[in-house]
């Protein structure tokens, strides 16, 4: 019985001491009842891969903003009336790689861990790893196949390199199986890995 | 490069021991008190209460000295319990609410 009383106290004492904690620093007006929120609204909603889902689900689905997003990216973004409209910290010059049937786009950064925060949120742990960034330059295939993604040998494999002047996301193919999909079911499917090129869309679940 | 203090701050934790639990790119709570002390360590530091990097510090110190009492597979781990108690040790060691045996804390 005290084995499974024990999380639930847990928690409870937890969830107590945050509280206790937060309402002693308003009191001693170190911070206010807003501070947390402001803080986590620029994670929650600012800056995410829902972003970046919802400029491939647009593209998908109307050739002209594709071409926006490959020729102008930012112009693109800008339409999309996100909170950031990718302005701002690391999302200032970002550029779309349009995977095609003939090319596929990979996303890296040899010289530092650079990455588009605004559309894809936080960078997985691999992405920083310095022998990840060297041989994703070297032998991209070979890496991407380790990420089980086997690039059809007739495919390109075409690697961005991301600067501190340019964050580069990719654009993957839409997935068999998505005729008459929404937007919003669209950009559901589409995950982070897929927009640095490590995995491709997967068809919907039936 | 241009970057603020909340891009700085989990950016500066990938890859890392502390590095925060992770959901399809986006930050990942169990429940709203983890969000809330989440928040408060970046709020406090971006502040100028205390140093991110000694915050940091005190997170891998904790994690570790967890791991040296522990079995890495121990359901008991708890990522953001162990944040709190850092938080909680930053505040009291910045003076900010008062002495630590203050009543009030």
């Amino acid at each position: 019985m005290q084995r499974f009383e024990y999380p639930t106290d847990r928690e409870t004492a937890n969830a107590a001491r945050a509280r206790a904690l937060e309402s002693l620093l308003i009191e001693k007006g170190v911070i206010t009842s807003e501070t947390v929120d402001k803080i986590m609204s620029i994670f929650a909603t600012e800056m995410g891969p829902f972003n970046g889902a919802k400029l491939v689900a647009r593209a998908w689905v109307d050739p002209a903003f594709k071409m926006l997003l490959a020729e102008n990216t930012m112009a693109a973004v800008e339409k999309m009336n996100f909170v950031t409209k990718g302005a701002g910290a690391e999302g200032e010059h970002m550029r779309a790689a349009i995977n095609t049937p003939e090319v596929h786009n990979l996303i890296i950064c040899t010289l530092c861990s650079c990455y588009p925060w605004p559309v894809l949120g936080l960078p997985p742990y691999w992405y920083k790893d310095p022998s990840f960034r060297a041989r994703a330059a070297r032998e991209p295939r070979k890496v991407l196949s380790e990420f089980g993604l086997d690039i059809d040998p007739g495919k390109e494999i075409k690697t961005w390199d991301s600067s501190a002047q340019i964050r580069w996301f990719v654009v993957p193919e839409r997935p068999a199986g998505t005729d008459g999909f929404t937007e919003e079911q669209l950009a559901a499917l589409v995950t982070p890995e897929s927009m640095m090129g490590v995995s491709m869309v997967k068809p919907p679940a039936r | 490069m241009q970057t603020n203090f909340e891009h700085f701050a989990l950016g500066s934790m990938l890859g890392k021991p502390d590095m925060p639990p992770k959901d399809n790119g986006s930050l990942r709570f169990g429940a709203p008190w983890q969000r809330q002390a989440f928040g408060m360590a970046l709020g406090l530091s971006k502040q100028g209460v205390f140093e991110w990097d000694d915050f940091r510090s005190e997170m891998i110190a904790s994690i570790v000295a967890w791991e040296a009492v522990h079995e890495t597979s121990d359901p008991s781990w708890d990522y953001y319990e162990i944040w709190l108690t850092v938080l909680e040790r930053m505040v009291q060691r910045s003076g900010i609410i008062g002495h630590p045996n203050d009543a009030s804390f």
